[in-house]
C-alpha cells in the first residue's frame, strides 16, 4: 500500500465539528481514485491531511509504512505531487518558465534536461506563448494549467489533485485527461477530487464518496454501483 | 478582561511611543516583559504570540547582524585586519534596533484582541472620519494577512520538493531575494482586489453611514487610559531629564 489512512480525523481550531473523522483508507501505488462529496465535505481536508500539510488530529497516516508525521513536508512533496484547489496559493514565482523549473533546479537536474523538460510542459499545456509572464497576470484557467505543469514537471511517482478541472475549457480538459492517462499507464497513482462526474466517470476505477468528512461509500468495497450525490 | 478597543489602542500608543524614546537594551527589555505581561493579563497564549513573532525571526536577526556591523565604535569585539567589523556598541545598537521591533509588534497584537469593527468604531466616536478609521484598521488587518501569505508561499515552495531546513543559508537568501517581488507583489493586487470589492458595494458612495452599535467607555476605561497617559509621561519625563 502507497498510502493508508487508519481512524484519521481532523478539526479545525475554534471550529465544532469536526472537518474528517474516522476515515479509513488504503491507496495503491497505482490507478487512478476519485474523491467526491459537496462542498465541505471534508474532501480537501483529507488530502491536506495525507501530505502532512495539516497534522491528524485522531489516528495515523502512513506513506509507504513510514508514518507521515516522520516525513518533512518537502520529502512528502517529492514522492506525491501535490495541485491544491486554489492555484494562487502555488505559484510564487516571478515568471511561468521559473514556475515550471523550480522543482528540477532544486532537484539539481542538468541543464539540457531541464531546459528539453520546461519547454515540453510549457508546450502540452499551452503557456510556451506567456514563459515571460507573471503566473498572477494570467487567466484562471492559465493559472490552474501552471499549477498543474509545475507540479507534473517534477514527475512525481504519485499525484493528489483537488479540483484539477477548476476553470479549465472542454479542450484543455480532455487535454489534461490524456496526460493523466498517460502518467497513470506509467504506473503512477493519481488522487482525483472533482465535482466535475463526467471527468471523475471518465478517469476514475474508484470513487470514494465523502459527506459530512466520512466516507459514505467506496466502490472498491461495494463493487460498481457507488453513490452518487 | 472586557476593556473599550479604545483603551487598548492608548495603551498600544503609549507602548510604542515609549519603544522609539528609549535608547537603551535594558529599558526596551523591561518595556518588551510589561508587554507581554499585557498580552497574557488579555489571555493571549505565549505559543501563539512566539507563532506570530516567528515569520520576522529571520529579518530581525538580518537586522541585528547588519546594525552591529554597520554602527560604528570603539570597543571591537572583531577585526578584520585594520578594519573593525564589530564592537561592543554595534552589537548593543543592534539589540536596541531589534528589541524595539520586538516591542513595537507585540503591542500590535493587543489590536487582535478586539474585531477589527470595534475598532474602526472606536476611532469615529472619536471623530476621527471614517474613510481614515477604515485605513488604518485595513492596514492593521493586512498584517496577518500578509503573514499567511507567507506561510503559504513556504508551504508551496516546500511541496515543491525543497527542504528548507536543509538548504545552506547563502542559496536560501538568494531564493528569498527571488521571491520577495513576487509574494509583495500577490498582495497589491489583493489590495487592488479589496479596493475593487469596496467600490463595488458603494464604499463612500452617501455622506452617511449607519452604524450598528455604540461603544461605551465604562469606569475601568478611564481608569486604564488616565492611568497609562500618566505613566507614560512621568517615564518620558524621566528618560528626558
Ligand atoms: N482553514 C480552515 N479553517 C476552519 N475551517 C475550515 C478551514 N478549511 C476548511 N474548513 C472547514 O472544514 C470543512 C471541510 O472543508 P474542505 O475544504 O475540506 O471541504 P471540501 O470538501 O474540499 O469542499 P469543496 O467542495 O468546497 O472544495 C468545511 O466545513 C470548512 O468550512
Ligand atoms: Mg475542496
Amino acid at each position: 500500500m502507497f498510502l493508508e489512512l487508519r481512524q484519521v480525523g481532523f478539526s479545525y481550531p475554534q471550529k465544532t465539528s469536526p472537518a474528517v473523522i474516522g476515515i479509513n483508507l488504503s491507496l495503491k501505488k497505482s490507478g487512478i481514485t476519485a474523491i467526491v462529496g459537496p462542498n465541505g465535505s471534508g474532501k480537501s481536508t483529507l488530502t491536506k491531511l495525507m501530505l502532512g500539510i495539516l497534522p491528524a488530529s485522531e489516528g495515523q497516516i502512513y506513506l509507504e509504512g513510514r508514518n507521515i508525521t516522520e516525513y518533512s513536508l518537502a520529502e512528502a512533496g517529492r514522492r506525491i505531487g501535490y495541485v491544491s484547489q486554489n492555484p494562487d496559493l502555488q505559484l510564487f514565482c516571478a515568471s511561468v518558465a521559473e514556475e515550471i523549473a523550480f522543482g528540477l533546479v532544486n532537484q539539481g537536474c542538468d541543464v539540457a534536461t531541464l531546459e528539453e523538460r520546461v519547454n515540453f510542459y510549457l508546450d502540452y499545456f499551452e503557456l510556451a506563448a506567456y514563459r515571460k509572464s507573471f503566473p498572477l497576470h494570467l487567466s484562471q484557467g492559465e493559472k490552474q494549467r501552471l499549477a498543474i505543469a509545475a507540479v507534473l514537471a517534477n514527475e512525481p511517482e504519485y499525484l493528489i489533485l483537488d479540483e484539477p478541472t477548476n476553470g479549465l475549457d472542454a479542450y484543455r480538459k480532455r487535454l489534461l485527461e490524456e496526460y493523466l492517462h498517460k502518467v497513470a499507464e506509467l504506473g503512477r497513482g493519481i488522487l482525483l477530487v472533482s465535482h466535475d462526474i463526467a471527468f471523475v466517470d471518465r478517469m476514475a476505477e474508484r470513487i470514494i464518496a465523502l459527506a459530512n468528512g466520512q466516507i459514505q461509500s467506496d466502490s472498491n468495497q461495494r463493487g460498481e454501483g457507488y453513490l452518487c450525490y | 478582561m472586557l476593556l473599550d478597543p479604545r483603551s487598548k489602542m492608548i495603551m498600544v500608543i503609549c507602548i510604542s511611543s515609549l519603544a522609539l524614546i528609549y535608547n537603551t537594551p535594558a529599558r526596551l527589555l523591561q518595556l518588551l516583559l510589561v508587554t507581554l505581561v499585557l498580552l497574557f493579563i488579555f489571555s493571549f497564549n505565549l505559543r501563539v504570540i512566539a507563532g506570530y513573532l516567528k515569520p520576522f525571526v529571520f529579518l530581525m536577526f538580518f537586522l541585528f547582524v547588519v546594525q552591529s556591523i554597520f554602527s560604528p565604535g570603539d570597543r571591537v569585539i572583531l577585526a578584520l585586519g585594520p578594519v573593525s567589523l564589530i564592537s561592543i556598541e554595534g552589537v548593543l545598537a543592534g539589540a536596541t534596533v531589534v528589541l524595539r521591533l520586538l516591542v513595537i509588534t507585540a503591542a500590535a497584537m493587543l489590536f487582535t484582541t478586539f474585531s477589527s469593527r470595534d475598532f474602526i468604531l472606536g476611532l469615529v466616536q472619536w471623530k476621527v472620519p471614517y474613510e481614515i478609521a477604515f485605513m488604518v484598521s485595513t492596514a492593521l488587518r493586512f498584517l496577518p494577512l500578509f503573514r499567511d501569505e507567507l506561510k503559504n508561499v513556504l508551504t508551496a515552495i516546500q511541496l515543491r520538493g525543497v527542504d528548507l531546513k536543509k538548504v545552506p543559508w547563502g542559496k536560501k537568501m538568494v531564493m528569498y531575494r527571488r521571491l520577495t517581488f513576487p509574494v509583495v507583489y500577490r498582495n497589491m493586487l489583493k489590495a487592488e482586489q479589496l479596493a475593487i470589492a469596496m467600490e463595488a458595494r458603494a464604499f463612500r458612495a452617501y455622506p452617511q453611514r449607519t452604524y450598528l452599535r455604540q461603544l461605551n467607555l465604562q469606569r475601568v476605561d478611564y481608569v486604564v487610559i488616565l492611568l497609562s497617559l500618566l505613566v507614560t509621561f512621568i517615564l518620558i519625563m524621566r528618560y528626558i531629564g
